[in-house]
């Protein structure tokens, strides 16, 4: 055939890139809307669940039965079994109904009702129940800072760059799991050198991130994944038990917590059982809800590739975030991981979550080169911010950040880096050269940092953990080296530790160490004037644009 | 003692830091930089306490998430148990590592020695469950 010239082109464009497939039910690979999902049905008696999405309790599976005894309100569920999906589905888009209404009846669903509701929703009315449904009035974001050097100068520097920026909460991993502790405690001390009060967390398997957590070199986890088929559940290491078990464990210790779950995983893990991958969600929701854990990472995160391959797939995601927020879950919703070439497509996807704003817009903004992101590549990286600000600005929506100046960012990075060089001299750590702190300040990626004996670092890593070095040792060097305000702001992170306030629904602490959550900063849009208004000082800050025109430059 | 109220009386840290003890029995005034510098303030001294994990539950409670305050009270439970202990049980509580008379060990473990009723609780329904899915460890493993 003699081609297209036009066809020629497109079939090269970035978009035609990414991988694309038709449903296939039998495997599970169906975004929202099975043959297979079950119809919704509940059975009451004496106030235990007997019969749930057409299974009765004595053919329930583990994950079956514990969300039925602990997920659903068995009280309120025959009453809203009763109500018609498409009258919910309604309410949730009905400025004039509450968001308290719809959360109690949305706790008395079962997992097909809850898939059934969403269905009826279009993207546009996905993301304006969204808006409304989000637990906490406030939208915040978070970022991830890694590199693959597990330089911790460097991820030092970066923490500080992104509290500057604004993000409440930043994760850090791992190229190399002996280099836990260094990250940890980098990114901690980053972050009270960017911002006061910014919570960190170190994503590693359970009993490491529950030391470092013990420690006080972290205050929060979210990676405890949880899967919708009792299977994958298994072949993931856990059970609906074992998984409230380490939810407590964390919370006894005083660090917050979050799930991680989200549509496709079931698929990628090779075991759907023929069901949606919505519907699957629906039952890891019910279960977080069930172990008492206060929120979710949900918006398909790892397996987004495969999600977005199928029709209907962003919708999905979307509907997913917002099944999080009718049962009262806070939602970091995704928006972490690379899934296409096409610039314009990872844009489209960030919108649904970004104009209608969530507890955290994305989980994971890769603020470092994606090349650096030991988390496989987020959606957007740090090439991104003018981008995301831009979209702030055009579109008066608040993504939960805020321009910085070069200024700003060089000394926040300095002094983070300088702060950790006294911390390693301090502890008899492996020495930070004023060569490294130089290069932190101004690096783009691990290229711009000397390297560092990889061998000595992980082995003084290990001994600090030996000898038992805590927060509290950390506290005291700093204070000690004239890093007075990061040594408060560590020491006050150990405060509300003990407090717990940050424990509950969807928090995060401002610069005074005050906590916003869905308990004092209630989400309480009920149409044009309510809610989240983006005004005032805030709607002044995201304006700033330094290439922007004023008059007098006219 | 009247229940904590989540319009009236959160967050505790500014609304009533007097309530606050740590797990050692130490004030929020007691962690300071001076108390840190004199070696005055152990690791110990800044964990929560089950006293306050408990009026959390209480916000929790009367927020609507009464299984977010279920989870606060298992977790001031294990306030007592020690770390290697915990990730021990729940290494313990994974699928196909126990046997059923194991994890009725650990109960009865958590009731005698920490007064966990909670946790024993869920450690036993989680035993009889597993046995029914075939979650236990094959006794000739």
């Amino acid at each position: 055939m003699k081609r297209s010239k036009r066809f020629e082109k497109l079939e090269k464009m970035p978009i035609n890139q990414d991988g694309f497939a038709y449903e296939w039910e039998e495997a599970g690979l169906v975004a929202m809307d099975s043959p297979y999902d079950p119809l919704p049905g509940v059975k009451v008696e004496n106030g235990v669940i007997v019969e749930m999405d057409g299974i009765r309790r004595e053919d329930f599976d583990s994950l079956d039965r514990y969300i039925a005894d602990y997920g659903i309100d068995a009280a309120a569920a025959e009453a809203s079994m009763a109500i018609d999906s498409l009258e919910i589905a309604k309410m949730l888009v009905d400025i004039n109904v509450p968001r308290e209404e719809i959360v109690r009846i949305c706790c008395g669903c079962t997992p097909a009702k809850l898939v059934e509701i969403v269905r009826h929703l279009n993207v546009v009315e996905i993301m304006m129940a969204q808006m409304k449904m989000r637990t906490r009035k406030t939208p915040a974001n978070q970022a991830h800072a890694t590199n693959l050097d597990d330089n911790p100068v460097l991820i030092a520097a970066d923490a500080a760059e992104e509290a500057a920026r604004g993000f409440a909460e930043l994760e850090t991993t791992c190229a190399l799991a002996r280099y836990a502790p260094f990250n940890a405690m980098a990114l901690m001390i980053g972050a009270q050198a960017g911002r006061a009060g910014v919570l960190n967390q170190c994503s590693m398997e359970e009993a490491t991130e529950l030391a470092l957590g013990m420690r006080g070199f972290t205050s929060y986890a979210e990676t405890l994944s949880v899967y919708g088929t009792e299977t994958v559940l298994i072949d993931g290491g856990d059970t609906a038990y074992s998984k409230a078990f380490l939810a407590s464990a964390y919370a006894s210790r005083g660090i917050k917590i979050r799930y991680t779950s989200g549509t496709g995983s079931e698929v990628l893990m090779g075991n759907a059982e023929r069901k949606s991958m919505l519907y699957l969600e629906a039952r890891c929701l019910l279960l977080t809800r069930a172990c008492g854990v206060q929120g979710v990472q949900n918006g398909s995160i790892n397996a987004i590739p495969l999600v977005a391959a199928v029709p209907d797939g962003f919708r999905a995601i979307a509907a997913e975030n917002l099944m999080a927020s009718m049962l009262n879950i806070e939602v970091a919703s995704g928006n972490d991981t690379a899934f296409t070439h096409s610039d314009f497509r990872r844009g489209a996807k960030l919108m649904m979550q970004f104009m209608p704003g969530t507890d955290y817009v994305t989980s994971g903004y890769g603020g470092i080169p994606n090349f650096d992101n030991v988390f496989a590549g987020s959606n957007q990286d740090c090439d991104d911010y003018d981008d995301w600000y831009t979209l702030q600005r055009d579109m008066r929506v608040d993504g939960g950040i805020h321009p910085i100046t070069e200024e700003e960012a060089l000394a926040v990075r300095s002094r983070a880096a300088k702060a950790m060089q006294a911390v390693f001299s301090g502890l008899g750590l492996p020495e930070i050269s004023d060569e490294e702190v130089e290069a932190a300040a101004y690096a783009y990626s691990y290229k711009d940092m000397p390297a560092r004996n990889k061998a000595k670092d992980m082995k003084a890593a290990e001994n600090m953990m030996e000898r038992g070095i805590t927060a509290i040792d950390i506290i005291k060097i700093l204070f000690e080296s004239g890093f007075e305000d990061i040594a408060e702001n560590v020491m006050n992170l150990l405060k509300q530790r003990v407090t717990g306030d940050y424990l509950h629904t969807a928090s995060f602490l401002d610069e005074n160490f005050k906590v916003h959550s869905a308990v004092n900063d209630r989400n309480d849009y009920m149409g044009p004037g309510t809610g989240y208004r983006l005004s005032g000082e805030r709607w002044e800050k995201l304006k700033e644009k330094t290439n922007a025109l004023r008059p007098q430059d006219i | 003692m009247v229940k904590l109220d989540a319009d009236k009386d959160y967050p505790l840290f500014e609304k009533h830091p007097e309530y606050i003890r740590t797990f050692t029995g130490k004030s929020l005034d007691d962690i300071s930089i001076d108390n840190i510098k004199s070696g005055m303030l152990t690791a110990d001294d800044c964990r929560i306490s089950p006293e306050t994990l408990e009026l959390q539950a209480q916000i929790q409670e009367s927020f609507g998430n009464p299984q977010v305050a279920m989870n606060f009270r298992r977790a001031a439970e294990m306030t007592a148990i020690p770390d290697e202990r915990i990730l021990e049980i729940y290494n313990a509580m994974r699928p196909g590592i126990s046997t059923k008379k194991e994890l009725l060990e650990i109960a009865d473990e958590l009731e005698r020695e920490y007064s966990a009723k909670m946790n024993a609780q869920l450690i036993r329904e989680a035993a009889e469950v597993y046995e029914k899915r075939d979650m236990l460890r094959r006794k000739n493993d």
